[in-house]
């Protein structure tokens, strides 16, 4: 086994795996597909490289305040996408997301323009791990995904905040008749779910170029990683993530750089045709 | 004589004198049939004139646009009235025009012929792929069309020995039978707009057969429909087919009027903007497939200067209008028109 | 208070059998062993506490949710195996307990799509005899609208009645009702039972699921009661009222209390 591919789609996998527990944790809540969630990933990578270029703070700190940024982007996104259609007809949300999807994208191109971005890794060079060479940023994505997973289960199970996002997602109703301001959890729940897939973008961009595009196929790759993990389930999203990235990476590798993403889309096909449901099975969400 | 519909079974009643409900004008004006007849009729005229006013750059622009109109009519088929979305319609486009594109500079067929071949070949393709994906419910079906969106894309960027790979196919001979050619960009016009035109005369009919009832019976209520005897896989499939001979029309046309081709017009967000399209016109009849074709296409073109604000303010649109309209232009208007009409009662 | 003709049961021809079907919803059990016939002419009710199994097994029959044992015969044919669309084709028809009609399109399609199905099936008649049941049909309805407005115009009543007609304009042989009465008012009642009278005279087998008690014992031939997916009693509607095992799971104390 190739430790280095191991490590790298495993890295890579850990991206998707944040792009598709955004969307879970949106699914879970208001039960409709978010399909500018890669965009999110997208303002991530290019907030951060703004506040590197603008070289007033150190990595660290742009990290941090590209994640807290775009968290709270993703309260304005609610405010825009979902509060107002909240009782309409879910094909009315997400086409609303779409067209959100279109205005980021293009919104992206007209501030930074439509050349590709690199930034700085958090930590420069390359680690040797027996055979394996690669950069460290791979290794501290992996590191940062298993602390915000962790912290993520912690919240949800452990907190009282997780508990009223919880009972906000299975039952909008019944939870406002219990006394949870629903309309906050809601916007908690989007701001976590930008707030993690920001920071994948931001921790994504020494490693890849972001360009204004790469919302959409990262996003579909996140809907892959979400249907194969089995559609709902945050386990789901992490496991279909990783896998995604373990296919991207190996794939590229043994079969063909050109065909690598043909070869995740074909997965994803295959997968759904096989076990639609997915690993963990599928959690369908109840709208009030 | 109550209101008609000219099909295989009058449906007749006996009280008309004490039927209730508006005076005669107001019924002959709400029947669809007098009045869109008139709008039809001044469209085409207007269609048919346009060339004559505009520019040559701008008959090459209402090509596109109406090129447009047909893959957006094909999601009007697909998801207006069967309820299916898809997210792989221009990927099917782009298989239309590459059967055209090869079977014209590889295999130097006639046009006529890859014209056909374009149209069987897509909707034969739509069909097959359609027996495997429409075993999946909603939201899975929805993923898998977006996967094979990806998928061609891939193909056609990829394919170097079959597609052209990144550089594509060119020297695509123009539409032609027999000596005549269809060379200059008005003839490539009026080609489109006949097809069109066929296309829409079509689409009609459907919407007037019991196909077309079967698909929005599967639209509105997919297990009643299969208890009122219309088995739904392969309904839905058949819509799916007839989609894909739409795209497929317009895919062999898209080449003949561009000479070339490549993966670069075959893209995912291609087919969400024809989504966007139909949402912004209307998914209750073609005309919201006109409509939004028109707008989304002609619009930049009249605010040259906005141009690159275009896509952004589409984006802010519709979101907008999913607030205020998600009916989309046509279907919402028509409601606030009814609003408006039984208000003055 | 109206009923259909009740002519002395006629048991003629076999219509629908259904034998020992059992149907099981992870651990609830929804239908067991559930074995009876309808007879061509004749008004099946089918009444029973909430939940105890009657929609599903109207479900079943339709071919909406398979069953996990027994077997579902229309004259003779096996149609257990066989989906919901092809149980269409062989007669079977349903209507809904709320309206399900094409609610983004104008009647006259609601209509068609009685039509469509009826010519697809075997015995299919000519179109002007077709014409005939439709003219028949609405005049009994009393649906006169203008056929090119929404569905969205008709009253409550009017939509199940529209949905009524176009049930029967299929020509079913077995025409199953869930809850035909709920929310009409008395004039329309009489409708549907009009509308029913002429499905029984083109000799369909009537089942439906009511909880009106008055409405079930006057216009059925028979009734059979269905308690926790168990068929408890079949019967005469006098046969059914005075036994004692219904009288204890359903109708509480006796009903001159």
């Amino acid at each position: 086994m190739n430790l280095q591919l191991l490590l790298t789609g495993i890295s890579l996998g850990a991206v998707y795996s944040f792009i598709a527990i955004g969307m879970v944790l949106i699914y879970r809540a208001v039960g409709i597909v978010n399909f500018a969630q890669g965009d999110f990933l997208m303002l991530g990578g290019f907030v951060y490289y703004t506040l590197i270029q603008m070289a007033l703070f150190s990595a660290w700190i742009s990290l941090l305040i590209t994640t807290l940024v775009v968290g709270v982007s993703g309260i304005v996104f609610q405010f825009v996408c979902y509060w107002p259609l909240r009782n309409a007809q879910d094909k009315a949300i997400v086409v609303s997301t779409l067209g959100a999807s279109i205005f980021m994208r293009e919104g992206a191109k007209l501030i930074w323009g439509a050349t590709p971005r690199a930034t700085k890794p958090l930590v420069a060079g390359t680690a040797k791990i027996g055979t394996a060479v690669l950069q460290w940023q791979y290794l501290i994505i992996i590191a940062i995904a298993i602390v915000v997973i962790a912290g993520i289960y912690i919240m949800l199970e452990k907190t009282q905040l997780g508990s009223i996002m919880q009972a906000t997602a299975q039952n909008q109703y019944a939870a406002s008749l219990m006394g949870i301001p629903v309309g906050t959890a809601i916007a908690v729940t989007f701001f976590l779910s930008m707030l993690v897939t920001g920071l994948s973008g931001a921790l994504l961009s020494p490693v890849y170029f972001v360009t204004n595009t790469m919302g959409g196929s990262s996003g579909v790759k996140a809907f892959a990683a979400i249907v194969i993990g089995g559609f709902g389930s945050i386990p789901g999203a992490i496991i279909g993530g990783v896998f995604i990235g373990l296919v991207e990476v190996f794939g590229g590798a043994y079969i063909s750089t050109t065909y690598k993403d043909t070869i995740v889309f074909l997965v994803l096909v295959v997968s759904l045709l096989i076990r639609p449901k997915g690993i963990f099975g599928e959690k369908t969400a109840e709208k009030s | 004589m109550k209101k008609n519909i000219p099909n295989l079974y009058v449906i007749s009643t006996t009280n008309q004198a004490t039927h209730t409900g508006g005076g005669f004008l107001t019924r002959q004006i709400k029947g669809l049939g007098r009045s869109s007849a008139i709008t039809s009729a001044l469209l085409m005229l207007v269609a048919m004139l346009a060339p004559l006013a505009v520019s040559h750059y701008f008959i090459r622009v209402l090509c596109l646009t109406i090129i447009t109109y047909m893959c957006v009519l094909s999601l009007y088929v697909l998801f207006g009235m069967c309820g299916q979305s898809s997210f792989m319609q221009c990927g099917l486009w782009g298989v239309g025009a590459y059967i055209t594109a090869l079977l014209t500079t590889r295999l130097h067929v006639p046009p006529i012929i890859a014209m056909l071949g374009s149209m069987a070949g897509t909707g034969l393709f739509a069909f097959l792929i359609g027996l495997v994906l429409f075993r999946l419910k909603r939201y899975y079906y929805a993923f898998s069309t977006i996967g094979m969106m990806m998928v061609l894309n891939g193909l056609f960027l990829n394919w170097t020995a079959g597609t052209g790979g990144a550089l594509g196919i060119s020297d695509i001979p123009p539409f032609g039978i027999g000596p005549f050619q269809v060379r200059s960009g008005m003839a490539n016009y009026y080609l489109i707009l006949a097809f069109a035109t066929g296309a829409t005369v079509m689409v009609w009919m459907l919407y007037r057969s019991s196909l077309g009832r079967s698909f929005m019976a599967i639209r509105d209520n997919e297990t009643a429909a299969n208890c009122m005897g219309i088995n739904s896989l392969i309904t839905k499939d058949i819509a799916f087919a007839l989609s894909g001979i739409l795209c497929g029309a317009a895919g062999a046309l898209f080449s003949f009027l561009s000479g070339y081709i490549s993966s670069t017009s075959f893209i995912l967000s291609t087919s969400q903007l024809y989504l966007v399209i139909i949402m912004l016109g209307g998914t209750s009849s073609p005309a919201g497939a006109l409509v939004g074709s028109l707008i989304i296409t002609l619009l930049p073109e009249w605010f040259r200067p906005l141009k690159d604000y275009m896509m952004l303010m589409y984006g802010m649109g519709i979101m907008g209008l999913m607030i205020v309209l998600p009916e989309g232009l046509i279907g919402g208007g028509k409601d606030l028109y009814d609003k408006f009409r039984s208000r003055r009662r | 208070m109206t009923s259909l003709e009740v002519d002395a049961v006629r048991q003629t021809k076999t219509v629908l059998k259904l034998d020992k079907v059992c149907k099981r919803f992870g651990g609830v059990i929804a239908a067991k062993d559930i074995s009876f016939e309808m007879f061509a002419g004749e008004v099946l009710g089918l009444i029973g506490p909430n939940g105890a199994g009657k929609s599903t097994l109207i479900n079943l029959i339709t071919g909406v949710y398979r069953v996990d044992e027994g077997n579902i015969l229309v004259e003779d044919t096996d149609i257990t195996r066989l989906p919901a669309h092809t149980r269409a084709l062989k007669g079977i028809t349903r209507t809904f307990q709320h309206p399900h009609l094409l609610q983004r399109s104008n009647i006259a399609t609601n209509i068609y799509l009685g039509t469509d199905l009826a010519r697809k099936k075997k015995n299919h008649i000519q179109a002007s005899q077709q014409q005939e049941l439709l003219d028949r049909l609405l005049q009994v309805s009393g649906l006169n609208q203008d056929f090119s407005e929404g569905i969205g115009k008709l009253s409550y009543g009017e939509q199940k009645l529209l949905e009524t007609v176009r049930a029967v304009l299929s020509r079913p042989k077995v025409l199953l009702l869930d809850e035909p009465a709920a929310g009409l008012n008395q004039k329309e009642l009489e409708k549907v039972e009009a509308l029913v009278q002429i499905a029984l005279e083109m000799d369909a087998a009537v089942l439906f699921i009511e909880h009106r008690m008055d409405l079930v014992m006057s216009v059925c031939h028979r009734i059979a009661v269905l308690n926790f997916g168990n068929l408890i009693a079949e019967g005469t509607p006098i046969q059914i009222q005075d036994d004692p095992v219904v009288i204890e799971a359903y109708l509480g104390r006796k009903r001159d209390a």
